[in-house]
């Protein structure tokens, strides 16, 4: 709010001061003086024009023109170069030297009797009929006009405060009235505040003008023994200061300073002397921690932003970018992690078919031979019970036909479990590994396959051991790799009339290790080389999926399964088995 | 001449299947006898009694068609009716030209099956009573020098001893001779009774 009441006033003077010297002197340089109008524009014109006058007139080669303005206005003004000189306090010029490498060309003093070094001060004032109200300490927990937070009294006189162990931020309640400096001793008069804080020398110039009674108001803790005319509540700093910013030439800097210094003032105008040293003014922003010493917090979020808006504006857009960046990297994994899962899923599931595709085919191989395997018993179950019934026809004993028809449950049993084992062969649920006896699995898998090889008048020799330590297996899966190494040895038998296949079972250390021998041809290099290769195969109707199906199922039981390198005649296939440990064991 | 009471003999290496066969065989009255292998059979079987052989046509060691093939080389009366777990056609076929009474798929019916054992039983004793009839034949005549039978044969053809004697361009004499000595062997008294001997079996 300030920044734009400023921006507005410095507007409207500009403006005005432009079209008036427009018609003027096109030749001369202009100079722009900024003026801070802590009492408003007029105010501000009324003091300083004299000044500018004298410059105008000792220096004709340059137009010097006013801009008036608030703080904050002139600090950007600066900022923006759009500013020669300043005619502003102390504090800001503090501001404006350690932001803006700004220096001092003089200081003013008035005619009223200050030295140029305690030239500068601030009432804190209450109506004088508040009694109770004698002391700055007791503004605690009160509240306090004052016409702006960097408005330089009321900081003279929060230093004041502070002095008195008063932190001027805590234990007092601060309320801020804009300029001009006026609006703090109307609220003041209203009682919207208990006090306020004015510049030096303005309660008399108020009381002189008549716009307020002389004993409507009182200073309080008010200073004595300074010389001073006015009532002063703080300590006297140096008087306003001509000021030369940064990249103002020194030679123009040069004449300016010695005019100024050279001025003769006349009544009630400004003299101005050599340049303080404006430490007391250091020490109370210090002691403040305002101006150059704020920390960064204290420094208003808006003015801060815009000091450094281009490098706050690519930060803004660095930190932006880097959030959408965030936002889409975490999209992008999201995504990435869904469709992830979905591969997996969708691979998993055609694994699980593809699988199932390779046990219904190695199914399709023994049908024939499980379908008479089947047969028999039915045959024998149909010849019993028909044996049975001529029995009875021609009067047998009942009795008699006992052991008849225990035979006829026997081999409806046996016919079960050839069904049972067909379907829980072909049987589609997903893979699930649990402890097991594996040799009751392989005596499974070779009841399975013995009708395939007595089909080719052939006997699985086997020899398995009574008991083997447990292993972690999908019963199905390991039953499919046996039957698909038998299903192997056999096609490699082919025709011959002295084929055997043998299956060897046994525990070696931790593991169980399952061999299949053969003694038809044997494995060629080649066929050696890429056994275990998707779609390699020697056979006329394979897939040449069997073993690579096969090793991929072993070796997901933590096992592996390889061809020996030396076997003749034929070939031998041999899988390994981890033992489960024995504390698992149930 | 009384017939010995016929066996029905079952080959099958599925010890349910045989004992289930065996068992039906014998509910209606015929003796069976179980064989796991085609040697087994062959060292069973009795060549004097109508047999019928109900045979697995696939068997471990010699097969059900080797084990029909020797026993056709071996002239034996029995007769087979194939079993079998699969419809193997062109193994039927082979089975059927070389005599099998029929090949029947498992599970068969059983009336089938007890059908098939009785013609096969019947060919089998036929077989044998034939068998038998040409053996008492061959004794009968081999008591007969080769002329006698030349002039039995024509005897029994109705010529007279002239005719024969004409034909064999020998004298009457000896036809008249020929003929008393083979009346004299063949214990008949009249030449009626002489033909009759010379045609029955029995």
């Amino acid at each position: 709010m300030v920044w734009r009441a400023g921006s507005l006033l410095g507007l409207a003077t500009a403006l005005a001061l432009a079209a008036g010297s427009l018609a003027g002197a096109q030749q001369k340089t202009e100079v722009r003086v900024g003026v801070l109008a802590y009492l408003g524009p007029d105010e501000a014109a009324s003091a300083w024009e004299p000044t500018l006058a004298q410059l105008n007139a000792a220096l004709p080669a340059y137009r010097f023109t006013m801009v008036a303005g608030s703080q904050a206005f002139l600090t950007a003004a600066v900022a923006a170069h759009r500013l020669d000189f300043l005619i502003t306090n102390p504090g800001h010029f503090l501001e404006l030297k350690v932001d803006y490498s700004a220096s001092a060309l003089a200081t003013e003093q008035d005619l009223d009797g200050f030295s140029s070094s305690e030239s500068v001060g601030a009432a804190i004032v209450v109506l004088d009929r508040r009694a109770e109200l004698q002391h700055p300490a007791d503004l605690r927990g009160l509240k306090i006009a004052a016409a702006a937070p960097d408005a330089f009294g009321f900081r003279a006189a929060f230093g004041e405060l502070l002095e008195r162990g008063l932190d001027p931020l805590k234990d007092v309640n601060p309320v801020f009235t804009g300029f001009p400096v006026d609006g703090v001793l109307t609220m003041v008069r209203a009682g919207q505040a208990d006090a306020g804080v004015i510049r030096s020398c303005l309660l008399e110039k108020v009381i002189a003008e008549g716009r307020a009674g002389a004993q409507e108001f009182r200073v309080l803790g008010r200073k004595t023994g300074n010389g001073a005319k006015c009532q002063v509540s703080t300590r006297l700093y140096p008087g306003w200061a001509f000021v030369k910013v940064a990249q103002t030439p020194k030679p123009l800097a040069d004449e300016v300073a010695r005019v100024l210094l050279a001025m003769q003032p006349g009544a009630g105008e400004k003299v101005w002397n050599q340049p303080d040293d404006y430490l007391s003014v250091q020490d109370l922003y210090r002691s403040l921690h305002v101006g150059p010493y704020a920390p960064f917090t204290r420094l208003g979020i808006a003015d801060l932003l815009w000091r450094y808006r281009y490098l706050a504006a690519v930060v803004g857009m660095a930190a932006l970018w880097w959030v959408a960046y965030v936002i889409r990297v975490a999209q992008l994994v999201r995504r990435r992690t869904r469709e992830l899962a979905e591969a997996y899923e969708l691979a998993r599931l055609k694994d699980v078919k593809f699988e199932h595709a390779m046990r219904l085919s190695l199914m399709g191989e023994m049908a024939s031979s499980l379908a008479h395997e089947i047969n028999q018993p039915l045959a024998a179950i149909l010849t019993y019970a028909r044996g049975c019934e001529r029995r009875l026809e021609h009067g047998a004993d009942p009795q008699g036909l006992r052991e008849a028809i225990g035979r006829i449950a026997i081999q409806a049993e046996r016919a079960g479990d050839i069904v049972r084992r067909m379907r829980d062969f072909v049987q589609k649920n997903p893979a699930r590994q649990a402890p097991m006896e594996p040799a009751a699995v392989f005596r499974e898998a070779l009841a399975l396959f013995a009708p395939t090889a007595a089909s080719r008048d052939l006997a699985v020799e086997a020899d398995i051991p009574e008991e083997l330590p447990l292993v972690r297996a999908d019963r199905v899966q390991l039953e499919e790799v046996i039957l698909n190494l038998l299903q192997n040895a056999l096609e490699a038998i082919g025709e011959r009339a002295d084929g055997k296949i043998r299956f060897a079972a046994t525990q070696e250390g931790a593991t169980i290790v399952a061999a299949v021998s053969d003694n038809g041809p044997g494995l060629t290099q080649e066929a050696r080389n890429r056994l275990f290769e998707a779609f390699f195969t020697s056979k006329s109707g394979g897939l040449g999926l069997g073993l690579s199906l096969s090793r991929s199922i072993v070796e997901a039981h933590g096992g592996r399964l390889g061809a020996d390198e030396q076997a003749s005649p034929g070939a031998t296939f041999r899988f390994y088995l981890p033992i489960i440990e024995e504390d698992v064991r149930v | 001449m009384s017939e010995l009471s016929p066996i029905v003999y079952i080959v099958d290496d599925d010890p349910a299947v045989r004992d289930a066969v065996a068992f039906l065989v014998a509910s209606v009255g015929y003796s069976a006898r179980a064989c796991a292998s085609a040697q087994e059979l062959l060292d069973a079987l009795d060549e004097t009694r109508p047999a019928c052989l109900v045979l697995d046509v696939r068997l471990p060691g010699l097969s059900g068609l080797e084990l029909q093939r020797a026993l056709s080389e071996r002239r034996s009366v029995a007769r087979i009716v194939f079993i079998s777990g699969h419809g193997d056609i062109p193994k039927a076929v082979r089975a059927i030209h070389l005599g099998a009474v029929d090949f029947l798929e498992k599970p068969f019916d059983d009336q089938l099956l007890l059908d098939r054992i009785g013609e096969a039983l019947a060919a089998s004793s036929g077989d044998l009573r034939r068998r038998a009839g040409q053996r008492r034949q061959e004794r009968k005549m081999s008591g007969l020098t080769n002329r006698e039978r030349e002039v039995l044969r024509l005897v029994i053809a109705g010529k007279t001893s002239k005719a024969i004697a004409l034909e064999l361009d020998i004298s009457v004499k000896t036809v008249e001779n020929h003929r008393q000595n083979i009346m004299a062997k063949a214990d008949v008294a009249s030449v009626a009774q002489l033909i009759g001997w010379a045609c029955e079996p029995d």
